[in-house]
């Protein structure tokens, strides 16, 4: 369920207020050097989406899998509205309308160059290396390429290529340990316009939920607090998730994860489960948390190493 | 409000980053196949006085050898020396330079493998610690196979077997991975049921817009 339009603009008001007491600038003293001319297309990628209207086909390659979209994006008086709809697969429609354009959330913030995390003033500069590379075409398109590299074994590397002219995002590449490709998404073609595409029909309907930093929803509440006593630097909460609640979920602004805590009520044998989709990992693993069996499961666009140590430094908080 | 309880959860996070980052990265790197010789010595003369640290080795080679099918020897906390000896005969093979990078370091897959394979071949884990970690059902030195009823119905194979092995005099228990499969389904459970609520999140947090959408196996309304 979307909340009511007042709640949703109230909120993302208060965020913006936080957003600007807690930023601090990308190019503080002792930062690493980054490419100033590739930190300033991805800040140019994050505000295209407020800027640009457009339509158009995607694909998306994972291992020997690939998955065709329609996707279109509207923006229009202080709103974007968003839709996709599966061409292939189950079918299904997802939509988020009249996001309110000045609510600007974790992810976009990290790329703009913030800080959102005390002691980390040099924001994305200070977990990836960007390069600037001669860009070919994309969807007929002339493009930028842009290559993003991890400064640790913790996130993937990208490649991405950004519209010449209006920076949006028309290639991923997500790149994995010995430069191993795990996942492509390409638009095949791409329209400028304000006028939406003729719909598809659709099986599955769904509302993309508005989750806000503020907002924390426990539909699977757990019974005590607990935390997660390590993070790969750079990645901030999404939302204001703590304590109970069963889901955590960090973005460094190109990767996302989450960590859910279940408690069971019978024994388990400690062990783990994994199952990779691309670049998508999810990693289960059954322990106890003093005497109390438990299951995390892992799921984000991370290594698995990453996600085994997340998992391991789940604890109760004492 | 929020920033306070930002700052308090992170300064928490802090602590323990600054203490664990270093060795964090290293144990990662091992675990990965991917760690260079000073890393693995860095584990090695940390792991004998740390004891989060041994345990999170032992978790992570259970687990790992588990995925992978293998047996799990339980010997005694011996192996530092006998890595160190064959990173010794490694290294007069092949002399590391100080310092390297990561780069250079994947570049020099052939040391990391040889490495890997050494530590892989001689990381045992010691009955004591493996205890710390296991329930009690699979410590069942009389070899019958454990049948807790699992907490998702369905996974009934979920638990280990436990087989007499010999190691010198003693009987030592070997975890078979019986878990193998059954966690990979449970994974695979998992995965189907918490991915949309990722994708939510992930919608709003990567620049991709609605694509991570797609990722979900079976997308509800």
């Amino acid at each position: 369920m979307l909340p009511r339009a007042s709640n949703t603009v109230f909120r993302c008001l208060l965020l913006a207020t936080l957003s600007v007491s807690i930023a601090v600038g990308a190019n503080a003293a002792g930062c690493p050097d980054g490419d100033a001319v590739a930190l300033s297309w991805l800040d140019k990628m994050s505000r295209s989406l407020r800027q640009a209207s457009y339509h158009g086909v995607v694909t998306l390659q994972r291992d020997d899998h690939m998955q065709v979209m329609q996707v279109s994006h509207l923006v229009g008086d202080g709103s974007t509205s968003e839709r996709l709809i599966e061409l292939t697969g189950q079918g299904a429609q997802v939509e988020r309308l009249s996001h309110p354009a000045n609510c600007i959330h974790p992810g976009d913030r990290l790329l703009r160059g913030e800080a959102l995390l005390p002691g980390q003033s040099c924001g994305i500069a200070k977990h990836y290396r960007f390069t600037v590379a001669p860009g070919g075409r994309v969807a007929g398109r002339e493009v930028v390429r842009i290559v993003i590299e991890p400064r640790d074994m913790y996130r993937f590397g990208y490649v991405v290529d950004l519209d010449k002219e209006t920076g949006i995002l028309l290639k991923t590449q997500t790149v994995g340990h010995g430069d191993k490709t795990l996942e492509t998404m390409q638009f095949a073609n791409i329209s400028y316009s304000d006028d939406p595409p003729e719909l598809s029909q659709v099986d599955v309907f769904h509302k993309a939920q508005h989750l806000h930093p503020q907002s924390a929803p426990a539909e699977y509440p757990v019974s005590r607090a607990w935390a997660l006593g390590w993070l790969p630097l750079g990645f901030a909460a999404t939302d204001r998730s703590t304590g109970t609640n069963d889901r955590r979920t960090y973005t460094d602004g190109f990767a996302v994860f989450s960590v859910f805590l279940e408690e069971l009520d019978v024994e388990i044998r400690a062990g783990e489960g994994l199952v990779k989709r691309g670049g998508t990992t999810s990693y289960t693993r059954g322990m106890r948390l003093d005497e109390q069996p438990v299951l995390v499961t892992v799921i984000g666009e991370v290594p698995v190493n990453t996600a085994r140590m997340l998992a391991d430094s789940v604890d109760w908080v004492q | 409000m929020l920033l306070d309880r930002v700052f308090r959860q992170l300064g928490m996070i802090g602590d323990v980053l600054n203490m664990n980052e270093k060795m964090g990265e290293s144990l990662s790197a091992l675990m990965d196949d991917e760690a260079n010789e000073l890393e693995l010595e860095r584990v090695l003369a940390q792991v004998s006085q740390d004891r989060d640290l041994r345990r999170s080795w032992i978790r992570y080679n259970l687990a790992q050898q588990a995925v992978q099918g293998s047996q799990i020897a339980c010997l005694d906390w011996d192996i530092s020396e006998r890595v160190k000896s064959s990173l010794e005969d490694l290294r007069a093979n092949d002399p590391a330079p100080a310092g390297i990078t990561f780069k250079q370091r994947m570049l020099r897959p052939l040391v990391s493998l040889a490495v890997a394979a050494s530590v892989a071949a001689t990381v045992v884990i010691g009955g004591q610690q493996l205890a710390l970690i296991g329930s009690d059902g699979a410590y069942d030195y009389g070899g019958s196979v454990a049948t807790n009823a699992s907490p998702v119905g369905m996974l009934n194979s979920l638990g280990a077997t436990t087989v007499q092995a010999s190691y010198g005099m003693q009987a030592v228990p070997i975890l078979q991975p019986a878990t193998s499969s059954a966690y990979q389904e449970l994974a695979l459970q998992r995965q189907r049921k918490y991915m949309q609520e990722h994708a939510e999140q992930a919608a709003l947090n990567a620049p991709q817009g609605l694509i991570p959408f797609v990722r979900v196996p079976q997308i509800q309304e």
